[in-house]
Order: C-alpha cells, then structure tokens, then sequence
C-alpha cells in the first residue's frame, strides 16, 4: 500500500470511478480551471474535458438542483460545496428533493448523487465557514451521511458513496486534507453504517467521528500511560449509523464518553448517548458524558478557535469523570 | 379572561403587540389581504395598513432577508412561513445571517425577528405540508425555539418573542390550531422563554412531549391513573432552544423514569438531545433507560390515511410505552 494524503485519496477514489463508469461526472464551484479551492480536484478538467468537470456559477441552490436532475435521468454527479455552510442555500434540494424523490415516486427514481466538500473547522475560516452539518443532515431518512477520517476510508467511502443509488452527504475533515496514511490500490470500498474499532481497550469507550477520532486517538495514549485502556470507535457514518458496534464496546467497558466538534445541544453526540443509555443501560457503571465545540459561532482569532474545539485535556478529564477517577 | 382556540390567541397576540409598538408588523405570503392561509392574521391588515401587514411574493428567503433588514432598522418584524415546510429556502438568512448577528457584530447589532410557522401532521398533509421541523433549528446558538401547544402559553410566548431582542423560531402545531379552546387573559402578559412547564404532577414517571402529542400523553397519563394507578407527572418544554434544563432534571430526579414523545423522525430529533441530558445529569436516580417515542425512519410522512396513521405515534403506542417503562 502506498501512503496518500487525505486530499489525493478523495481525488485518486473520483478519478477511478471516473475512468470506470462515463455517467459519473463533478460539479461546482472553482474545480474545473482553477482544480477546486481546495486542490481536490486539480487536473481532472484536463483529464475528462468540460462536460464531466463542470465549474458552475456561484449558486448552490442551482448546480445541487441541477445534479439531482442529472441523477434522475441516470448520470452519478459529485457535487462540491466549497464548504457545507454553503449547503443552507441548497438545503431545499438536498432535503425536500434528493433524499425524498425516491419515496414519494413509490422507488421508480433513484438519486445516485454525492455532495461532498469540508465540514467543520480548525483552519481559522469563521463563523460562515466553520458549521458543523452533520447533526442537521443525520436528522434526514433518505439520505446517507459519512464522515471518514483516514485517507483509506475517504477512498472507499467514496467510491461506495459513487455507485450508492441514494443520495450521499460526504463530510470531509477539511483540516486534514493534507494529513497521510496507507492508502490501498485499487478497487476499494467502504460500506456504510459499519463503525471502525481504531484503538481496542477496555476501561471506557469513546465515540467519534472525522477529526475528533484522531483527538481521542491522542486522549487514548495519554490515558494509556496512566493505565487507563481506552477504546476508541471511528463512527464513519452518521446515517445509517452502526449502533452495534457502539453498545458492544460499552457493553464490554461499561462507561463511554462521545465527543464531537460541533456544538453542544441537538447534535450527534445527543444521538449517540440517548442510544447508549436506552440499549446498554443495565451495563452502564457511570453517566454517558458529551465533550463538545463551545456553543457560540466559530471565532477567528487562532487562539479562540482552539478554546473553542475539544482539546486532548478535555477528553482525557471526562474519560476520568466517568471511571469517577477525577482529578 | 376570554375563550380562545390556539389560532385566535396567536392573532390576539399579534394584533395587541402591533397595537402596542407601531415597530410590530407581519410579513409574509397571504397574510394581508387574504388573512394567512389559516387565518392568523384575519384582519389585521385592514387594521394596520398594507405596510405593517406586508404580503410578500412566494420567497421564503427574502422574507426571512427582508425581516432581518428591516429589524436592523428598528422594526420588530413577525414573518409568517406558510407551513415550516417551506422554511428551507430561508435556512441561509436564519442560520447563517439571523443567528450570528449579533456575534459578529461583536454586540453592536441585535436582529429582532421572530419567524412563526405552522408544523406537524394534518391529514393529507404528506412530504411537503406536515413536517414537524423543529429539530432542524435547535442546534444553532443565537437562536431561540419555542413550539407552545396551548392557546394562553402560546399568546403570552408569542408576546415575550417579539419583544425578545434576538431572532425567535416560533413553531404552531396546525393541527392544534383549532382542537379546543382555553380561556386566555386579556390584559397584556407574557410567559418567559426557556422556561418548562409542569401540565400534571406525578410521583411514577416523567413524559416530555409537545404540540399534539402532548394532549395525547395527557389523555394517557388520565388513563394510567385510572386504570393502572401510574401517576405520570407531564411537562412540556415550551422553549426547545436553549432548553429549561433545570425543570426537566427535577421531575427527572422525582420520578426516576423518563419517556420523550414527539412526532418527529426519531433520530436527530429533540428528543435525543433530552434523553441525552437526562442520562447525564440525573443518572444516578434513573431506574430504567430514558426511552423515546418518536416516528420511523421515513423519508417523510404518507399521504395515505393508513400509512399517515402508522407513522405518527397514537395513544395507543403512547400508553403502551408509557407501561413499557412502568414496567422496567
């Protein structure tokens, strides 16, 4: 296996079901002659020409409703959202078209769409840059979400997400487009709704998804050294989402802890505890706890932005909490 | 006091406020001339002139945008989305422009809107006119949420939201709109925002539910005093965003047990972020799970009666989950 960043895993999965199937085809803003605002698509306009690489104007509710209709009539269009703040324009489409067309068709018109872009913060882009969408997406039957965090799984939930026949959000861990790690060749997917045990413990289970695996990942070696063996779940998709996989590990630590960068109330990590505590209460030693982003729009200002995502300490404090260890 | 349906106290509330502030104008698709679809603003535009009760094109972004411009110039505009289903065109001027503000601005401008939209089931209402949406706003700071039920909490919430500095989502069940009539004060009162509301106390378990599936808890817990001997303490959020956490925790830590009713797709919805809360903060005097009702994963809701019927929770299902975690 060859090792990639987070960037050339998204594009080499593109570029490969592009080379494969001629229905599939890319649009939005900036990603054909200027290879996308975050160089995700570089060169590809080169490749496959102007009518499978399409740069579209500034106008999200246009170019997402235009791809739906591409869907319908059977193309598999990879929309970008130069960030998901910029989805609230396309909202109407996305919620009300794509994840219900199949539905209320009685299953004769599938949508085979992907929108794919970079969710969530850390690059000091600010509050109209910087929302967290998977909660209000994850919210929506009919739609799939995913939120992979390392580049082998950005390549195979990409190409799973090109040849689903529904509508596919694909969040992007933005800040770590040019993080690296093994990458298979090839042929590759990644199923949805199958969560990833990244680190094996047995003293308490954290939940995450996207970036803030790698932060528990982090919390989990810092744990380690005091002898806490923690586990740490990669939820990689939001809908349909791997419950099994969550309750089976708290099962086994009887304390888990769901940390997400987004904020506080109404979000994924809500979902994620109200399930523990339903499924797994009678194994539970300790409160579900949240570790969230602060609950006011993304700042600017470097060091506010870092105050206000979760940090390593934050974890590693309410892992402690919960094995009532605090210190 | 007056005997009033939930359709006649927002109206009342309405017209006493623009009374009141000559700031206070309506503003959305029908709402003058014809009265609002379902008929909440009957009148007011003969009132208060075509300025103050502003029919606009069918652009749920400029009325949300509009409303905004206008409150940045000293208005206190109430825009009416015609059913919340719409509202998804104006998420940009809400989420990314209502709500931040007052952030960005670093204090020096406030955005006093409220946006009122009909949401919930009614027969026939299908995937485009019975969504129950709240959810979709609650994970948004700077704004607040509120989705009253009963006709005088509803008139005085209405009253607190437009005289709140900051943008307020106001959810109306329609199908609450004219399912039974309460006596409403007169005088000018409102009721707080972010703050719950016990209907019925209880000594066995917690239900928080909202909109029509609260007067069916309701009618459920009488049965369950009746028939089980359950005493089933009911309390409604009233403001869903920021959440009146202390009231919750309380009954919470009374009761023991706790069950969240609500018509929206389970997961995601308000209930989860509840259920959440309650686990964490009232976990040690829980003695069974904090279970949830809500509706299946399903794209949306049927347009057929039958279908209509199995997806929205009924009193039947409400009680048998209530007996579930009586049970536990």
């Amino acid at each position: 296996m060859a090792e990639k960043t987070y960037r050339e895993a998204l594009k080499e999965a593109m570029t490969e079901e592009m080379e494969r199937d001629e229905s599939v085809l890319l649009l939005g803003e900036d990603i054909g002659v200027y290879g996308g605002t975050h160089l995700i698509t570089d060169g590809l306009l080169d490749m496959f020409g102007k009518k499978r690489v399409i740069d579209t104007p500034i106008s999200e509710a246009g170019f997402t409703g235009a791809a739906i209709g591409m869907a319908m009539m059977g193309l598999r269009p990879v929309v970008e959202m130069m960030t998901w703040n910029f989805s609230f324009i396309a909202a109407d489409q996305i919620i009300q078209n794509a994840a219900k067309v199949r539905y209320f068709s009685g299953g004769q018109v599938q949508v085979p769409l992907v929108i794919r872009g970079p969710n969530g913060g850390g690059v000091q882009l600010s509050a109209q840059h910087t929302h967290s969408l998977e909660s209000f997406y994850g919210h929506f039957p009919g739609l799939k979400v995913v939120a992979p965090v390392t580049p082998a799984d950005v390549k195979g939930m990409m190409i799973s997400s090109i040849r689903d026949p529904n509508p596919v959000i694909f969040l992007e861990a933005g800040a770590l487009y040019g993080t690296r790690g093994e990458v298979p060749e090839g042929e590759h997917t990644v199923p949805f709704g199958k969560a990833r045990v990244a680190r094996e413990g047995s003293d308490v289970t954290l939940v995450a998804y996207g970036r803030q695996v790698l932060l528990c990942e982090r919390a989990a070696e810092r744990l380690a050294e005091d002898g806490i063996e923690a586990e740490v779940i990669d939820l990689r998709s939001i809908r349909p989402l791997d419950e099994e996989t969550v309750i089976e590990s708290v099962r086994k630590t009887h304390r888990a802890v769901s940390v997400q960068e987004q904020w506080r109330y109404y979000g994924v990590s809500s979902e994620i505890a109200a399930i523990i505590q339903e499924k797994a209460f009678d194994y539970l030693d300790a409160p579900v706890e949240r570790v969230s982003g602060a609950e006011v729009p993304a700042p600017y200002a470097r060091n506010l932005e870092l105050m206000c995502f979760p940090s390593e300490e934050q974890v590693v404090e309410v892992a402690r909490r919960v094995l009532y260890q605090e210190v | 006091m007056a005997t009033r349906s939930l359709v006649q106290a927002i109206h009342d509330g309405l017209a006493e406020e623009m009374r009141a502030d000559e700031t206070v104008m309506v503003m959305g698709e029908d709402v003058g001339r014809a009265g609002g679809v379902f008929r909440v603003t009957e009148g007011l535009q003969q009132e208060f002139g075509p300025y103050r009760a502003l029919d606009t094109p069918l652009a749920e972004s400029l009325i949300v945008g509009a409303a905004i411009g206008l409150a940045a110039n000293g208005m206190k505009p109430v825009a009416e989305i015609q059913f919340a289903d719409f509202i998804p065109p104006a998420f940009d001027q809400i989420v990314s422009e209502a709500a931040r503000f007052r952030y960005r601005s670093n204090n020096a401008w406030n955005c006093q809107i409220t946006v009122r939209a009909p949401y919930g089931h009614i027969p026939g209402g299908a995937l485009y006119h019975s969504q129950s949406v709240e959810a979709w706003f609650c994970n948004v700071p700077g704004l607040k949420v509120v989705a009253p039920t009963y006709p005088a909490d509803a008139k005085g919430l209405l009253k607190a939201a437009i005289r709140d500095p900051d943008p307020v989502i106001f959810f109306e069940h329609k199908k609450a709109y004219r399912l039974l009539k309460q006596e409403v004060p007169e005088n000018d009162y409102t009721v707080p925002l972010r703050k719950a509301k016990v209907h019925r106390e209880g000594t066995d378990m917690t239900v928080v539910s909202y909109g029509v599936m609260l007067h069916l808890v309701l009618e459920a817990a009488e049965k369950l005093a009746g028939e089980h001997g359950i005493e089933v303490e009911v309390v409604e959020p009233l403001t869903l965003y920021p959440l009146d956490k202390a009231t919750i925790l309380e009954s919470a830590r009374k009761t023991g047990k706790f069950l969240v009713v609500s018509e929206a797709n389970l997961e995601g919805s308000v209930s989860g972020e509840i259920a959440s809360i309650v686990a964490e903060e009232a976990f040690e005097w829980l003695d069974g799970p904090v279970m949830r009702l809500g509706a299946p994963n399903v794209p949306g809701i049927p347009f057929a009666k039958p279908l209509m019927d199995w997806y929205v929770p009924d009193l039947e299902r409400i009680q048998g989950k209530m007996l579930e975690l009586a049970r536990y």
